[in-house]
């Protein structure tokens, strides 16, 4: 019984999965977001139509398309952490690239929103929608950036080996990082392409 | 070997429900999107749905739900205080 658990949770009891100091960080992250999410939806109070109308122009679908290209990639992060637990490496690596590589449609997928939007005369200060639509998005987009830096830093030392069934703690915080980047598009998806 | 297929059964199956979970749930929300509804109870409809995803992502895939009660409640917190500021935010603005 004592190894089953230490084979499904290699971390401290009661503790999350990866370093701790992650969690923190993490913890930081969704602080900011929070406060960016609540301004949004304060700011849109006292412009209703304004907000309402501006949505209208956003892409639905990209963001859609995206809200599931997240979440699979986190799934696909999640097949990696049991990968590892089990002491296959390979099909860690192959997880893992499978994930970063939706974290790159992801990044495309914007990409082609932020230009149509740019390419449209849209910019920071065209009314407040855009100013928190613009920020919002391209503050998580760079997040989206930096988990895919972390996924890859793992993916490097997974593929040399770096990570056994016992120690593998480096892919549950990639892991960790990763899920939250998926769990703050899932709030801004609604927040800002569907509420209104 | 037993180990491995216990992996399977308490991490990898439950987590492989969440995912397809996930998508039926966003298809949901798109769904009223692209209706483009809109009113209290469509909103607060979709901050459930929303919460629901959030606990969804944080107990199963980031692996919260095997921790202690307080890391739980930090995140349950996190989602409360984000999607009730929300819900009285839509509120205010209807007045």
């Amino acid at each position: 019984m004592s190894t089953q658990i230490l084979t499904l949770d290699s971390h401290k009891a009661g503790t999350p999965p990866g370093d701790l100091a992650i969690w923190f960080f993490i913890f930081a992250e969704l602080l900011a977001f929070g406060i960016f999410f609540l301004a949004y939806a304060f700011a849109r109070a006292n412009n209703v139509e304004l907000f309402n109308e501006s949505q209208q122009h956003l892409n639905r679908e990209s963001g859609a398309i995206n809200t599931v290209v997240l979440i699979t990639s986190s799934y696909f992060v999640v097949r990696a952490v049991a990968a590892i637990r089990e002491g296959l490496s390979r099909q860690c690596v192959y997880w893992l690239g499978a994930a970063i590589g939706l974290g790159g449609v992801f990044l495309v997928i914007k990409l082609f929103e932020f230009h149509a939007k740019f390419s449209a005369g849209i910019s920071l200060s065209t009314n407040t929608f855009y100013m928190f639509y613009l920020s919002l998005t391209i503050f998580h987009f760079m997040h989206v950036i930096l988990g895919m830096v972390i996924l890859a830093a793992v993916m490097l030392k997974a593929h040399q080996g770096g990570y056994t069934a016992e120690h593998h703690t480096g892919v549950e915080t990639g892991a960790s990082y990763w899920h939250m980047v998926d769990l703050l598009w899932i709030i801004l998806f609604p927040l800002v392409y569907v509420i209104r | 070997m037993h180990n491995i297929e216990n992996q399977r059964s308490q991490f990898i199956r439950p987590c492989t429900r969440v995912w397809l979970g996930l998508l039926a749930l966003t298809s949901v929300t798109y769904g009223i999107g692209r209706m483009e509804l809109g009113g209290t109870q469509i909103v607060m409809l979709v901050l459930i749905i929303t919460f629901i995803k959030g606990e969804m992502v944080a107990g199963f895939f980031m692996g919260l739900r095997n921790t202690s009660l307080l890391w739980r409640a930090i995140m349950a917190s996190w989602l409360v205080i984000v999607g009730g500021g929300i819900a009285i935010a839509y509120l205010v603005g209807l007045k």
